[in-house]
């Protein structure tokens, strides 16, 4: 019987082109509009460390001004960096599994012996664990030890894409470079790593690239690099040298911890709650007691990593789904309702209101059936516009390269999105035609 | 007889009410959407197109490394400069400490009066640090004052220290002595009450973050940027300026192996950027609310098509016992055109709630009514336009139709 129905709603189809083209057009524009929003919107608000919810928390503590909290619209957040001071005290606690301080510097990278121009290269200055604590792969080699850390040791990670350029991607463990005129020895490549928004890192644009090297934190002080993202300060002070600003009350340093259970994390959470009871004691920290361990997903709500356009933009793409969904169902509607006469005659012979309602059901199945095929492909061609559009300069844009592809979510998602819309454009005309008494049809009009 | 034949219009169409009702809630959410779109895209094309203060279409950016470790930073930039002004078509360069416009930079609190103060009294100024040339090079006008002098530039500071002169903004001047007009020789003070004399107004500048509130809050210091990198901005000539880039990049990019000549950027690269996300906006809302108005005045024409197609015999009659052309045809856009009302009225209903919630979402000011008022008019045009070709196409019947067997 299906394949009588499916027969029939293929001759239909047939029968007017011109009406056909239409239903499956707007189909297919509505899926392809929705599936490039969903897919634009899933890339920047999705949580890249889903996997590490609950068990990764990014530290901030409320050492602000007493007279004005640090967001004027949020006055319960606290800044979302730490003191270099409070950072360093803080990471001396044994309690967390991991636990990483960092921030992000800019140096310049050769080689020696190479005439390869010199690489200007954002680098993240860490502590060894950010690797392990946020799952980062390597192609060659690995990280480096507490002492590189504290030493610190001349080592450096490269990324796969600069270990290309450097040494056209061959294993350059133990292979020699300048970093900012300071030889440093590759110790490990990591492999090609995208978390979409580069949620650890709240300086970092929600489509920027991670950086392309990573040198050990002792190397802030040796070197005395300074920030490459915000350096925020309440407090007047005078700051004369490179001491002073380590000791200032200014904020540039990441930090995050891995607390594997709950009752890690409220020992931890006493820990620092202690640590700044200490420090208020001592003059700072005047502010009501607010210190923070905030997991990925909310840390990315509280950073406001997606913007107010991107929600707008979903919700029109569903009223544009709705519009194309309402013109097919008044067309179905009028297609079926030409085709009266006939389904009357197939009812005077004997079908009955389900055969009837199913067979439009198949006819309806197939129009979205193709309608979502094309919307897919319409999708596909929807997001490379919008690469192109976001691509801003073409030599720094993985990250749009990342968010506009269709992959598997996307092709579930327009499927799912063909199937309730079958159901939605299709049910009401299919049960409608199923119910109109043959004999009026079987009259002349 | 009543000209426009309302209520037996009105009947037919209750009779097949699905289809017509089908329309109008596309009309609804049609104009819902048109008036939305076009109030947001309008807020982003103004924000867009305010005005910088300067010569934006002659500028050039130039970023410059040194990573040796006897990188000679300030003979460097000297001979920068010293090339950079030589140029032919350039008008002026200047070495600066950031660039405006590009979500890069520094800002600090500002008051009236030394010693504590309250936050209120605390006015964030963004602050550069640049030399003599920069009021010929960033081509602002001074309302009051004048430009700095070589010999007021200060050496470089890594404290990020202030200078005893400065040139600021009318707008941060305005803020910080309220009620004043003549701010030349005014002193203003830092967080650590350390005293700054204004020497230079200038009419208008837009400062670093372009979606700050304090976007015009700009201040200038007579004083060196510190090393390794330099910046340097070079103004050229009207229409001069890509090939004078082109220029740059081959005099500065091999006279010295101890740095890295970054970038020759025009200074439309970093607004562009900066504007990106606004200009995607309004593009994609303009791009798919577009795309809904076709799909909704294609439904508009297929309720038209549909009902001329089924009540074939019925024109036909009425043409038979009288009725003219201009009847038929006015039948079918009085029918369309109560259709296209009621998803209006729905619609202004639904514009107004989406406007409270984007004016919410983006704290704008509320939707305004003329954009209402607009849309409306622009769906009445739309229906009519789709139904008119339906509706002629009736008026084609012959009447010996009604006499027709099917």
């Amino acid at each position: 019987m299906f394949g009588y129905y499916l027969e029939l709603a293929f001759r239909n189809l047939k029968r007017n082109p011109g009406l056909t083209a239409l239903m499956i057009g707007a189909i297919a524009l509505g899926i392809a509009v929705c599936v490039m929003t969903l897919t634009m919107y899933r890339a920047m608000s999705g949580n890249p460390i889903w996997w590490k919810n609950d068990v990764l928390y990014a530290v901030t503590m409320d050492f602000w001004d007493p007279q004005e909290p640090y967001w004027d619209d949020y006055p319960d957040l606290p800044p979302e960096q730490l003191t270099y001071r409070d950072a360093t005290a803080v990471y001396a606690s044994a309690i967390p599994k991991r636990k990483v301080i960092m921030h992000k510097a800019v140096g310049i990278v050769s080689v020696d012996g190479q005439q390869a121009k010199p690489e200007r290269t954002p680098t993240r200055v860490t502590t060894k664990d950010f690797f392990a604590m946020f799952d980062v792969p390597f192609q060659y080699g690995g990280t480096w030890t507490d002492a590189a850390d504290s030493g610190p040791e001349p080592v450096i990670v490269l990324s796969r894409k600069l270990n290309e350029k450097l040494f056209g991607g061959a294993n350059s463990v133990g292979r020699r470079i300048r970093w900012n005129d300071n030889e440093f020895r590759v110790i490990g490549v990591r492999d090609h790593w995208m978390p979409l928004p580069t949620f650890y890192d709240v300086n970092n644009g929600p489509l920027e690239d991670p950086e392309d090297a990573y040198i050990p934190f002792g190397w802030s002080v040796a070197l005395e690099l300074e920030s490459a993202g915000n350096m925020n300060g309440w407090k007047p002070e005078d700051i004369k040298n490179y001491q002073q600003l380590l000791n200032s009350e200014n904020t540039w340093i990441q930090m995050w911890v891995e607390l594997p259970d709950e009752a890690t994390r409220d020992r931890f959470q006493g820990f620092i709650d202690n640590y700044s009871q200490e420090q208020k004691q001592a003059g700072r920290y005047q502010r009501p007691l607010n210190n923070r361990l905030t997991r990925p997903d909310q840390w990315l709500e509280d950073n406001q990593v997606v913007g107010n356009d991107d929600r707008v933009l979903v919700g029109l793409a569903f009223a544009f789904l709705a519009v194309c969904l309402l013109n097919t169902v008044g067309l179905l509607l009028a297609k079926f309702l030409n085709h009266a006469p006939i389904t009357g005659v197939r009812r005077a012979l004997g079908a009955s209101r389900k055969q009837i309602f199913l067979q439009h059901l198949v006819e309806v199945g197939v129009i979205s059936s193709i309608g979502a095929m094309l919307g897919l492909a319409l999708g596909g061609l929807l997001l490379l516009g919008i690469r192109a559009l976001y691509t801003f300069d073409p030599t720094e844009s993985a990250g749009t390269q990342a968010i506009a592809q269709v992959d598997v979510t996307s092709v579930i998602t327009a499927l799912a999105l063909a199937f309730f819309a079958t159901i939605a454009a299709g049910l009401y005309p299919a049960w409608r035609i199923g119910r109109i008494p043959p004999a009026s049809y079987l009259k002349a009009q | 007889m009543t000209a426009w034949n309302i209520r037996p219009i009105a009947s037919a169409l209750w009779r097949n009410r699905t289809g017509a009702l089908l329309v109008a809630v596309q009309i609804a959410i049609g104009l819902a959407v048109l008036v939305n779109a076009i109030y947001v895209v309008k807020q982003r094309v103004e924000l867009i197109g305010r005005p910088t203060g300067m010569d934006t279409a002659n500028m050039i950016w130039v970023a410059s490394a040194g990573f040796a470790k006897d990188y000679d930073y300030e003979a460097t930039w000297r001979e920068d400069i010293a090339v950079l002004r030589g140029m032919p078509g350039v008008k002026a360069a200047s070495l600066f400490s950031n660039i405006p416009l590009s979500g890069g930079g520094s800002s600090t609190g500002y008051q009236a009066r030394p010693g504590e103060v309250s936050p209120k009294e605390t006015i964030p100024g963004n602050k550069y640090d640049v030399d003599e040339a920069a009021i010929a090079a960033l081509g602002v006008k001074l309302v009051a004052g004048r430009p700095f002098e070589a010999s007021e530039i200060l050496p470089p500071s890594e404290t990020f220290e202030d200078a005893p002169q400065a040139i600021v903004t009318k707008t941060f001047a305005k803020k910080l002595f309220p009620g004043d007009e003549n701010f030349l020789g005014k002193t203003f003070y830092n967080g650590l009450s350390e005293p700054t004399v204004i020497v230079g107004v200038m009419e208008h500048m837009q400062g670093a973050w372009v979606g700050w509130d304090d976007l015009e809050n700009v201040v200038l210091f007579p004083r060196q940027k510190n090393g390794p990198t330099s910046i340097y901005l070079v103004r050229t000539e009207p229409g001069q300026r890509d090939a004078i880039m082109r220029d740059i990049e081959a005099k500065l990019g091999g006279s010295n192996p101890d740095r890295l000549l970054r970038w020759v950027r025009p200074f439309d690269y970093f607004i562009d950027q900066s504007y990106l996300r606004d200009r995607n906006m309004a593009i994609f809302l303009v791009s798919v609310t577009t795309a809904l108005l076709a799909i909704t005045a294609l439904g508009i024409f297929g309720l038209a098509t549909f009902n001329v197609s089924t009540r074939i015999r019925q024109i036909g009659t009425r043409r038979a016992v009288g009725a003219r052309r201009m009847d038929i045809v006015r039948h079918f856009l009085v029918e369309n055109w109560m259709v296209t009302t009621a998803g209006i009225v729905a619609g202004c209903g639904a514009a107004l709630g989406i406007g409270y919630w984007i004016s919410v979402e983006y704290e704008l000011p509320r939707l305004d009514l003329y954009f209402l008022v607009g849309g409306v008019l622009a769906i009445w045009l739309i229906g009519l336009a789709a139904a008119l070709q339906p509706a002629r196409r009736a008026s084609t019947i012959s009447p010996a139709v009604a006499s027709r067997t099917v």
